[in-house]
């Protein structure tokens, strides 16, 4: 065997030597040596198949044939008749495509910003102010407060005078029970917890331009009434120049304020809305002991003038019992009252006529190109906040992954 | 390359899968080749370099589904020179005492001509961390080589 001879001290003299006689350049006896052993090392690996060197040949040629701009070109053709199906039908040694991976990232990463953008832009909302939305009372959201409603209605005054009248001293709350069994199915309105008779204010703000205040006046108007409720005053101020305005006190039964808030909130942007929940249980319960007292003093006059004997007694009871007469209306009245406060809520509906919404004007158009920047640059600034930590992450994933199956790949030689 | 591969994977069947796989992916990616980056020969043996390990890690998990097929040695049953059948023998002796790193060094120099610096790039290390790299392997071929020239003569 021919010995190759030993490299120089220096390394970088060595690599040339080995260089200029690896690329065929003579080199003297050392070129020839590397050479031969270049050639041993080599024939040691068996040639390519015929087969497989025919495949390859006219694969290549396919593609060099190609349109160099044709981009479709391996897209097409390599998926169905590449080397990775002649070959590998198992499917085994199938390397990943950076191309998707990198689309499938960029994907994902698009998808994630977006959705926490939106989940925060959305948190973010403000939940007062310039919105069209959808009103609901405070009394008509938790179910299991819909049990007892506007038994003390006008339609059912009685009610509660039979239920004191069976007691003979304060109500009880049989007596309350007695009167929410007769509250019509789908009831909703001022009582709330069981036990308790509250009564229900609103008040709500809506916006407009100043030409439409008094239309939109109008139609709140025909909105309660249509609901069952009245205008209990109203105020339009209407001005050639500014604002105008327009106050409205409304009163609806309890049960449809929920769906003339909603309609309220239909009809036009709702600038403010403030809803108040009063408990009149105390003026209720005092009400009907008082009726339940009045009633009991007309039934025990009663028993004395059928006891009576002179025409002194006779005219002294007749006398208490005509009082006693007028207490039981007046309770009655005041009775029906409290009923009438529970069973109706008072609702005040300001609208509001400013130029700036009318639209359509330059200092409005300013306003909203304004606010759509605002926005832009708001969302702008989330996204990046987003995307920020998500890219950097993604870079550290892609980087240790990197590393990781270049890790892996070198223990395969260890 | 196909040589190279064959001499890393000892197995025809991997090998030619690997070349064709470098040769598609070096096609899919050819708008993406950037030459101050790298020559495409010393992309390509990347591609082939990264094949085979990963099917070398494969074959460490599933050490029963692939059998490495003993490289052919038909040229060499035909080959009537003896001294030339007796030096190949040495060269396959002292290349198989080799680490497998030193081994793919060689390999990579001798099948892919490749330069000090396309080897750098190939296996992703510095130029003059591959060069030193291609000293050691070689000298130690050769003087394997060497020694087992004189354990014949002996």
């Amino acid at each position: 065997m021919r010995l190759v001879p030993s490299p120089g001290l220096h390394e970088d003299s060595w690599h040339d030597e080995i260089e200029t006689a690896l690329h065929g350049e003579d080199g003297g006896a050392a070129g020839a040596a590397w050479r031969e052993l270049r050639a041993d090392v080599r024939v040691l690996a068996p040639p390519m198949s015929a087969e497989f060197e025919r495949l390859l040949s006219d694969r290549v040629g396919e593609w060099t044939a190609a349109p160099p701009d044709d981009k479709a070109a391996p897209q097409r053709r390599l998926p169905r008749r590449g080397f990775k199906r002649l070959r590998l039908p198992s499917g085994r040694l199938r390397l990943p495509s950076p191309g998707h991976l990198r689309t499938a990232g960029l994907l994902a990463t698009a998808a994630c910003t977006l959705a926490i953008a939106g989940l925060i832009a959305a948190s973010m909302q403000p939940s007062g102010q310039s919105a069209r939305r959808e009103l609901r009372p405070a009394s008509a959201v938790p179910a299991t407060r819909r049990n007892r409603v506007d038994e003390l209605g006008p339609a059912n005054p009685s009610a509660g005078v039979k239920a004191s009248a069976g007691a003979s001293g304060g109500v009880s709350n049989a007596g309350r029970a007695e009167a929410a069994a007769n509250v019509p199915a789908g009831g909703e309105g001022a009582l709330s917890a069981p036990g308790h008779v509250q009564q229900l204010t609103a008040s709500v703000t809506l916006s407009s331009s100043p030409g439409e205040v008094q239309s939109l006046a109008d139609r709140v108007t025909s909105l309660a009434v249509r609901d069952g409720g009245f205008v209990q005053s109203s105020q339009v101020q209407q001005q050639a120049q500014g604002t105008s305005e327009a106050t409205l006190d409304l009163k609806v039964p309890s049960a449809q304020l929920s769906s003339a808030l909603a309609a309220l909130g239909r009809l036009a942007p709702v600038r403010a809305e403030n809803q108040s929940l009063q408990d009149i249980t105390g003026e209720y319960d005092a009400a009907r002991r008082n009726l339940a007292d009045a009633v009991a003093e007309r039934k025990a006059l009663l028993q004395a003038l059928a006891k009576a004997v002179t025409q002194a007694q006779i005219e002294s009871l007749r006398q208490q019992l005509a009082l006693a007469g007028g207490a039981i209306t007046r309770t009655q009245s005041s009775l029906r009252a409290v009923s009438r406060q529970a069973s109706t809520s008072a609702l005040e509906v300001t609208v509001v006529g400013d130029a700036r919404a009318a639209g359509l004007t330059l200092h409005q158009g300013l306003h909203d190109a304004g606010r759509v920047l605002t926005v832009a640059l708001v969302v702008l600034l989330i996204g990046t906040a987003v995307l920020v930590p998500l890219v950097a992450m993604c870079v550290i994933l892609l980087l240790g992954g990197r590393a990781w199956r270049r890790h892996l790949r070198e223990r395969a030689l260890a | 390359m196909h040589g190279y591969a064959i001499s890393l994977l000892g197995d025809r069947q991997s090998a030619e899968d690997v070349t064709a796989l470098a040769f598609e992916r070096l096609y899919r990616c050819r708008a993406r080749l950037d030459s101050a980056r790298g020559t495409p020969r010393a992309w390509l043996f990347a591609i082939v370099r990264n094949a085979a390990l990963d099917e070398l890690r494969r074959r460490r998990r599933h050490p029963s589904s692939s059998a490495a097929d003993a490289p052919d040695t038909e040229d060499e049953r035909s080959s009537s020179a003896l001294e030339r059948a007796e030096r190949r023998a040495t060269v396959r002796t002292a290349l198989a005492l080799l680490s497998r790193r030193e081994q793919e060094v060689v390999l990579l120099k001798f099948h892919g001509q490749l330069s000090n610096g396309e080897l750098a790039r190939v296996l992703g290390i510095s130029e003059t961390n591959a060069g030193t790299r291609v000293h050691r392997a070689l000298t130690r071929l050769r003087e394997g080589c060497a020694e087992l020239d004189r354990q014949e003569v002996a």
